[in-house]
C-alpha cells in the first residue's frame, strides 16, 4: 500500500503504491500511515505520483491522518499529484487543508 | 449471479507449474487470478488488493498454509475472505484443524481442474447470495423504520421546477443524502450531502447528518435567521462535537429558495461547484462555495451567495459520483467532462426527465460511486 522512500531527520518520504485509492485500501492506508506517525514522530511527505483516482473514502482517510498528525503537532505534505486528483482536491477545497507541492524537492523548500 | 464483475482469486502455491496451470484454467473460466508463490508473498500482495477468495496450498516451505491462514485471521480486513485449502494430504486430523480455522473447504490437488472451478464458483455464488440476503434484510428494516436519506416527494415551488436523480452505487444505499424542507409558504430549503465513504457504513451516518441539518434549519427559522451559511456553521460545530461522528466527514450544498423574491441563497461545505445554465447566453457557469467539509474543523467559516435565475435558466447541484466514471484506462474524476457532456443537452432545451435518461441512466455501467443530482429550473 505504501512504500517508505526516505527517512530523513525532519521528515519521512513515503509513496502511495496503488493507482486506485479507494474504499478497498483506505483503511489499510490510514492504519499504515498512522503507525508511521506514531513510530517515527516526524512530518510526512506523501508522494501520490502513482495514484490516478481517489474516491471519497480515501479522501476521508487522508483527512483523518492529517487530524492525527495535527494532534501530534506534525504536518503532512502531498506531492506529485496527477492532474485529475489535484483538480478534485481543488474543487472540494482540500487544497486549503493540505499542503500540496508539485514535487518532493519543492516540498523540501517549505518543510 | 446478479453481480457480473470479474471475481479475483488469490492462488498461493510454491509449485510454480501447478500455479500456472491452475491460473490458466481459472482465467479461461472468466476468473481473474493473482498468483503468489509463498504465504509471505501473498501477505504482501494483500496489502494492495483484496481478492474475492483465496486458494492456498497447505504444504509450503517457510510459512505453511496453516500459518498463512493464522496470519489472515489476525487481520480484520482479511479474516473474512473465503479461504480454501489446496492439499495433497488426506490426513483427517490435519483437515479438521484447517476447518477449525474457518477455512471453508479442502480441495485435493488431484481433483480435476473443472471440479475445482465449479467448487469455487459455487462458493462465490453462495457468498454473494448471503450478502444479498443481508442487504435485503437491512433494506426491509430501513423501510420498516421509515428511515430514508432520499425523499419520495419533490416540492412544488412557485416559479421553479425542482427535480432530482439519484442512483446508489451497486444498488446499495450509500452516503449521498437529499432533502427538501418547506418550512413555510415562503422558504424552501434544498439539501444535498455526501458522506465520505460508500455503501452501508456511509448510509448509516446520513441519518445523523440529516437530523442535524434539519434541526439547524428549524432552530434558525425559529430565530428568524435565514442565513444558510450560519446554518452550515451550526451543523459543523455540532458534528465536530459529536463523538459518534468522529472522523466522519460530509460535503453539503445548502440552498434556500425564497419564493417571494424568487432568489436563491447558497452555501457549500466541501461540495463540488454548482453549474448554472444561463438560457440567454447558452453558457454553463460554475458557482463555487467556499466552506470546508462538515466535520473537518470546529470553527470553520462558511460564506453564502445569492443566485439569480432568469426564466429558462437551470441550476445543477451534484455529488462527486456524477463526475467519476470507469473508462478504458481505469477510474477517473473529471468535472469538466461532466459539464461538457451536459452542456449540449441544455442548449437543446431538453427537459430534465430526458437528460436523466440520455445522460445519467445511460452512463450507469460506468458508475463507480453513489450519484445524485438536483435540478432547479426557472419557469417564470
Amino acid at each position: 500500500m505504501i512504500k517508505i522512500i526516505k527517512d530523513e531527520p525532519g521528515h519521512l518520504l513515503i509513496a502511495v503504491d496503488v493507482s486506485e485509492a479507494n474504499l478497498e485500501n483506505s483503511e489499510l492506508f490510514k492504519s499504515q500511515v498512522t503507525q508511521l506517525f506514531d513510530r517515527h514522530k516526524k512530518n510526512m511527505v506523501i508522494d501520490f505520483n502513482k495514484v490516478e483516482y481517489i474516491d471519497s473514502s480515501f479522501l476521508g482517510a487522508m483527512v483523518s491522518i492529517l487530524k492525527h498528525a495535527m494532534g501530534m503537532k506534525l504536518d503532512i505534505a502531498l506531492v506529485s499529484l496527477q492532474k485529475d486528483v489535484y483538480d478534485l482536491l481543488l474543487l472540494i477545497r482540500l487544497d486549503k487543508v493540505f499542503k500540496i507541492y508539485g514535487s518532493y524537492n519543492e516540498a523540501l523548500l517549505h518543510l | 449471479m446478479a453481480n457480473t464483475s470479474v471475481k479475483k482469486i488469490l492462488l498461493v502455491d510454491d509449485n510454480q507449474l501447478f500455479l500456472k496451470m491452475l491460473a490458466r484454467a481459472f482465467q479461461k473460466a472468466g476468473l481473474e487470478c493473482i498468483n503468489a508463490e509463498s504465504g509471505r508473498e501473498a501477505l504482501a500482495l494483500l496489502k494492495t488488493v483484496i481478492p474475492d477468495a483465496i486458494l492456498s496450498d497447505y504444504e509450503m516451505p517457510e510459512m505453511n498454509g496453516m500459518q498463512f491462514r493464522q496470519q489472515l485471521l489476525t487481520d480484520a480486513a482479511l479474516a473474512d475472505i473465503p479461504f480454501i485449502f489446496l492439499t495433497a494430504n488426506t490426513d483427517n486430523e490435519l483437515m479438521l484443524k484447517g476447518l477449525d480455522m474457518q477455512a471453508i473447504d479442502y480441495v485435493f490437488k488431484d481433483t480435476p481442474v473443472k471440479v475445482i472451478i465449479s467448487k469455487l464458483n459455487n462458493l462465490l455464488y453462495t457468498v454473494q447470495k448471503q450478502q444479498e440476503l443481508s442487504k435485503n434484510e437491512l433494506k426491509k428494516a430501513a423501510e420498516a423504520l421509515n428511515v430514508r436519506s432520499i425523499p419520495n416527494k419533490i416540492p412544488a415551488v412557485k416559479g421553479f421546477e425542482i427535480d432530482f436523480w439519484h442512483q446508489p452505487y451497486q444498488d446499495i444505499p450509500g452516503g449521498d443524502f437529499i432533502d427538501f424542507i418547506q418550512v413555510d409558504e415562503r422558504y424552501t430549503f434544498i439539501v444535498l450531502g455526501d458522506i465520505m465513504g460508500k455503501k452501508w457504513m456511509a448510509w448509516f451516518f446520513t441519518f445523523s447528518f440529516l437530523s442535524y441539518v434539519r434541526a439547524a434549519i428549524r432552530f434558525c427559522i425559529f430565530d428568524h435567521n435565514y442565513s444558510v451559511a450560519e446554518i452550515l456553521q451550526k451543523v459543523n460545530e455540532v458534528i465536530c462535537l459529536d463523538d459518534v461522528l468522529k472522523d466522519i466527514l460530509s460535503s453539503l450544498s445548502l440552498l434556500m429558495i425564497d419564493n417571494q423574491t424568487q432568489q436563491i441563497t447558497y452555501s457549500g461545505a466541501g461540495d463540488l461547484p454548482l453549474l448554472h445554465y444561463e438560457a440567454k447566453t447558452k453558457q454553463l457557469k460554475q458557482i463555487s462555495g467556499d466552506g470546508l467539509l462538515l466535520g473537518l474543523f470546529a470553527g470553520s467559516n462558511y460564506g453564502e451567495q445569492q443566485i439569480s435565475l432568469s426564466k429558462g435558466d437551470q441550476l445543477f447541484i451534484f455529488t462527486d459520483g456524477m463526475i467519476d466514471f470507469s473508462g478504458n484506462t481505469g477510474k477517473k474524476s473529471d468535472y469538466n467532462n461532466f459539464a461538457n457532456n451536459l452542456a449540449p443537452l441544455l442548449n437543446a432545451e431538453m427537459p430534465f426527465e430526458n437528460i436523466k435518461k440520455s445522460l445519467f441512466e445511460a452512463a450507469a455501467a460506468t458508475q463507480v460511486d453513489d450519484c445524485s443530482i438536483i435540478s432547479i429550473y426557472k419557469t417564470s
